[in-house]
C-alpha cells in the first residue's frame, strides 16, 4: 500500500499503465542467440536455439507486470514533497528559526503520509481495484456491469476489460483524463474525477442521467476526439457507462475526504475517517441517483405555420443574442457568433489545475497537460458537441454547459425566447447561403 | 544434411497450394459478393490468382529441382561459370511484359465500371472519415447537401437495395480508406477532396464498413455498418432519423 501511495502521479508513472497488447520490457529478448550461433558455426543449431529463445520469450512475455492499481488524484492530493516544499516556503517567508521549521516540516510530512495512506485505504475498501472493482452498495452501482468494463482485456470466454480496450488510452486508468494519448488532443479528454459532465439533459449543477452518458457513447462528441461507439452492444455500452459513473464517484469521494482531512488539520483517526467516508458516500450517491428528477423538459412549441414565422423567430433570437444586458451571448461568442467575444476564462477542470499549481509550485511539472483557456464555440461550423437536436441546444442554453463558462439562462430567458435563440443559432451555419450560391466550406464538417 | 533442404523447400509450393485449397473449406475466403459489379472484380482476382499461382508453383519446382540436382554433398563435378543465355533473358522479359499488358487491357472494363462511369444521380450521402469514425450526412428532402434539412448520423450507412448508390467520400483529418468488402468497394478518403464512390447492392442485409488504410492508433476502431434496405424501409429509416434529429422534447 505504501508503495502505491508514495509513487509519483500514477498515470505518468509508466509502471501503472501497461497498455493492452504491449509486451512487458523483458530481458529474455536479449537471449543467447547470436553468440551461440557463432560458436558452433552450425546454422541449424543456431536456428534451433533461436526458436527456443523466441518460445521462451513468448511464454514469459507479460509475466511480472505489476498489478494495475488506482492512484490518488495528484491535483487534490499532491505528492508529499510538494506539500512540504510549499509549507517550507511559507515558513521561510515568516522568518521562523530553522530548527522550528525543520520540526514543523517533519510533523507535517508524517501527518500527510499517514493521512494519504488512510485515504487510499478508505478508497480501496469502498471501490476495490481496477482489476477487481467493488462498489459500496449504497452507491447503486451494478457490480456485474462494472466487472464487464474493468479488468484486463483478452480474458477468454467472458467480456472483460472494455474500459481498457476502448477508453483507457485517453481517459486513464483512474478516469483522470491522463491516458497516454491525452496530451495530443484538443480538447483534452474528460477527467471524470470531479463528477462534472458537460452535455447532460439535467438542470444546472446536476449529474448526467444514465441515458445522457449512453448517448455520448453512442453518438460520440463531434468536433472532439471522442468517437462514436454505436456498434458496441447495448450491454457493453451500459457496462462502460456504469464504469464511468464508478470512476467519477471514486474521484468525488476522494475530493470530499481530502477536504474533510484538511479540515481536521492533524492526523485523522479511523473513526473520524469512517464517519467522513459515510458522509461523502451518501452525498455522492444522492447526487447521482436524483439526476433523473432534474431533467430539463423544454416547453412545447408549435411548429412554424409559415416561413415568415420562422424568420421572425430567427430575428428575435438574434436580438436576444446581441443583447449584452440580458443573456449576453455576444460576451463570449462575439457579435457574429464566431466565438470571438474576447473573454478569457477556464473550465472547472483547468481552474482547479491552475489553483493547485499556484499553491504547489512543481505540480505543473508533474501534470502532463498544459493549461488551455476555454474556447467559446464558433457557431458557424454547424458542429454541436452536445448533439444537434433542437432539444439539445435548448438544454445547453437553459442549463448551461456544466463545468464551462457557458452559463445557465433558464432564469434569464423565457422558454419561447430560448427557442428563438435556438432557431437563430441553428441558422448561423447557413447565414451566407442566401448571399452566395456556393456553400461555405465551414459547415462542411457539420459533424 | 544431404538433400534435406531441397525437400524442405519443396514443402513451400505444396503447403502454399494446400492453404489455398483448404481456405474456402474453412470459410476463410472472399467475403460474399452482394454487389452488381463485384463479379467482375472477383473474375479479375481469380484470373490473377490462377496465373500467379501457376507461375509460383512452376518457379518453386524449378528451385527444388536445381537444389536437388546440384546438391553440394553428392555432386562431384566442379562448378562451371556461364554468362547466361541471351535468348532465355529475352523470353523471360517478353512473356511477363505481354502478360502485364494483357491484364492491363483485360481489367479496363472493370475499372471503367467501378471508377469511371459514375451514375448520373446526385450523391445519396456524404461519408466523412475522421479519426476514428464515419460521419454520415444525407441531403434530406431537398436533395442538396449542406442545407438546413440535412440529416446526420454516424457509423451506420443505410442504402436502398437494387439502386445505384453514389457516395461523396471525404476525410476530415488524414487518409482513410472506405472499404465495403461485400460491395467490392475500396476507395481512399483524402483530406481536401470529395471523391465519388458508387455501387449497387443486390441483397438486403447488414454488412461491414471498415477502414483499409492505417490511419492512426485507433484505426481498429473505425468499423461501421452498411445497412441495405428495401426502398420503403429506407424511406422509413430516413424519416425516423429526421424525427429523432428534430426532437424538441
Amino acid at each position: 500500500m505504501t508503495n502505491q501511495l508514495t509513487g509519483a502521479i500514477s498515470v505518468m508513472d509508466s509502471k501503472h499503465s501497461p497498455m493492452p497488447g504491449e509486451l512487458a520490457p523483458s530481458t529474455h529478448h536479449r537471449g543467447p542467440v547470436a553468440p551461440l550461433a557463432e560458436r558452433h558455426g552450425s546454422w541449424s543449431r543456431g536456428a534451433a536455439w533461436a526458436a527456443w529463445a523466441v518460445a521462451v520469450c513468448l511464454t514469459f512475455a507479460g509475466c511480472g507486470q505489476p498489478e494495475v492499481e488506482f492512484g490518488l488524484n495528484r491535483l487534490i492530493v499532491p505528492p508529499v514533497n510538494l506539500v512540504v516544499q510549499s509549507r517550507e516556503a511559507q515558513l521561510v517567508d515568516q522568518n521562523r528559526p530553522a530548527g522550528e521549521i525543520a520540526e514543523e516540516l517533519a510533523t507535517l510530512k508524517e501527518t500527510y503520509l499517514h493521512n494519504e495512506q488512510m485515504l487510499a485505504s478508505a478508497l480501496t475498501a469502498v471501490f476495490g481495484t481496477p482489476d477487481d472493482p467493488y462498489a459500496w452498495p449504497g452507491l447503486g452501482l451494478d457490480i456485474k456491469k462494472l466487472r464487464m468494463a474493468a479488468g484486463p482485456t483478452g480474458v477468454r470466454g467472458v467480456t472483460r476489460g472494455l474500459y481498457r480496450e476502448h477508453c483507457v488510452h485517453c481517459h486513464g486508468i483512474n478516469g483522470d483524463g491522463l491516458g497516454p494519448t491525452a496530451r495530443f488532443l484538443n480538447p483534452y479528454p474528460r477527467n471524470f474525477q470531479l463528477g462534472v459532465f458537460k452535455f447532460t439533459s439535467t438542470n444546472q449543477g446536476r449529474k448526467p442521467t444514465t441515458e445522457d452518458l449512453e448517448r455520448t457513447l453512442r453518438e460520440g462528441i463531434p468536433g472532439t476526439a471522442m468517437p462514436s461507439f454505436r456498434l458496441q452492444s447495448p450491454a457493453e455500452i451500459e457496462a462502460l457507462v456504469e464504469y464511468v459513473k464508478y470512476l467519477s464517484m471514486r474521484g468525488e469521494v476522494q475530493n470530499q475526504l481530502m477536504t474533510a482531512i484538511e479540515a481536521v488539520g492533524g492526523p485523522i483517526d479511523e473513526n473520524q475517517l469512517a464517519e467522513e467516508l459515510q458522509v461523502a458516500l451518501d452525498l455522492v450517491a444522492r447526487s447521482w441517483n436524483e439526476a433523473e428528477d432534474y431533467i430539463v423538459v423544454p416547453a412545447q412549441r408549435p411548429p412554424f405555420r409559415s416561413e415568415q414565422e420562422r424568420l421572425a423567430s430567427i430575428a428575435r433570437g438574434k436580438e436576444i443574442f446581441l443583447n449584452a444586458g440580458k443573456a449576453n451571448c455576444i460576451g463570449c461568442h462575439g457579435p457574429t457568433g464566431l466565438g470571438d467575444g474576447g473573454q478569457v476564462d477556464y473550465d472547472v477542470w483547468t481552474k482547479l489545475q491552475r489553483e493547485q499549481e499556484a499553491r504547489y509550485p512543481g505540480l505543473a511539472q508533474l501534470w502532463p497537460l498544459p493549461v488551455r483557456p476555454a474556447e467559446p464555440r464558433n457557431l458557424h461550423q454547424g458542429i454541436y458537441r452536445g448533439g444537434r437536436r433542437p432539444v439539445d441546444l435548448y438544454r445547453r442554453i437553459y442549463a448551461g454547459i456544466k463545468g464551462t463558462p457557458m452559463p445557465a439562462q433558464g432564469q434569464t430567458l423565457k422558454p419561447d425566447e430560448i427557442w428563438s435563440v435556438v432557431d437563430y443559432v441553428m441558422s448561423l451555419p447557413y447565414e451566407h447561403e442566401q448571399a452566395s450560391p456556393a456553400p461555405p466550406s465551414v459547415h462542411r464538417a457539420g459533424l | 544434411m544431404g538433400r534435406f533442404w531441397s525437400l524442405l523447400f519443396l514443402l513451400v509450393p505444396v503447403l502454399g497450394v494446400a492453404a489455398f485449397v483448404a481456405a474456402p473449406i474453412y470459410h476463410h475466403w472472399l467475403p460474399e459478393d452482394w454487389s452488381s459489379h463485384g463479379h467482375q472484380i472477383d473474375r479479375l482476382w481469380y484470373f490473377i490468382l490462377y496465373l500467379t499461382g501457376a507461375v509460383f508453383v512452376a518457379t518453386e519446382i524449378v528451385l527444388f529441382w536445381f537444389m536437388w540436382k546440384y546438391d553440394g554433398g553428392t555432386n562431384t563435378q566442379p562448378a562451371t561459370f556461364t554468362h547466361g543465355s541471351h535468348n532465355l533473358e529475352v523470353i523471360w522479359t517478353l512473356i511477363p511484359a505481354a502478360t502485364l499488358l494483357f491484364i492491363a487491357i483485360m481489367q479496363m472494363s472493370a475499372w471503367e465500371e467501378a471508377k469511371m462511369e459514375k451514375p448520373h444521380r446526385p450523391p445519396l450521402a456524404r461519408v466523412t472519415a475522421r479519426q476514428f469514425e464515419w460521419r454520415i450526412q444525407y441531403p434530406g428532402p431537398d436533395g442538396k447537401l449542406d442545407t438546413p434539412d440535412d440529416l446526420y448520423t454516424v457509423n451506420v450507412l443505410a442504402v436502398p437495395v437494387d439502386e445505384e448508390v453514389v457516395i461523396d467520400l471525404e476525410s476530415m483529418d488524414v487518409i482513410h480508406s472506405f472499404f465495403l468488402p461485400n460491395m467490392r468497394v475500396k476507395q481512399d478518403a483524402v483530406p481536401g477532396s470529395s471523391i465519388p464512390v458508387w455501387f449497387k447492392p443486390t441483397r438486403v442485409g447488414e454488412y461491414d464498413i471498415v477502414c483499409a488504410e492505417l490511419c492512426g492508433w485507433g484505426h481498429y476502431k473505425m468499423k461501421g455498418r452498411l445497412t441495405v434496405l428495401t426502398r420503403p424501409e429506407f424511406e422509413k429509416w430516413l424519416e425516423n432519423l429526421r424525427i429523432q434529429q428534430e426532437a424538441t422534447q
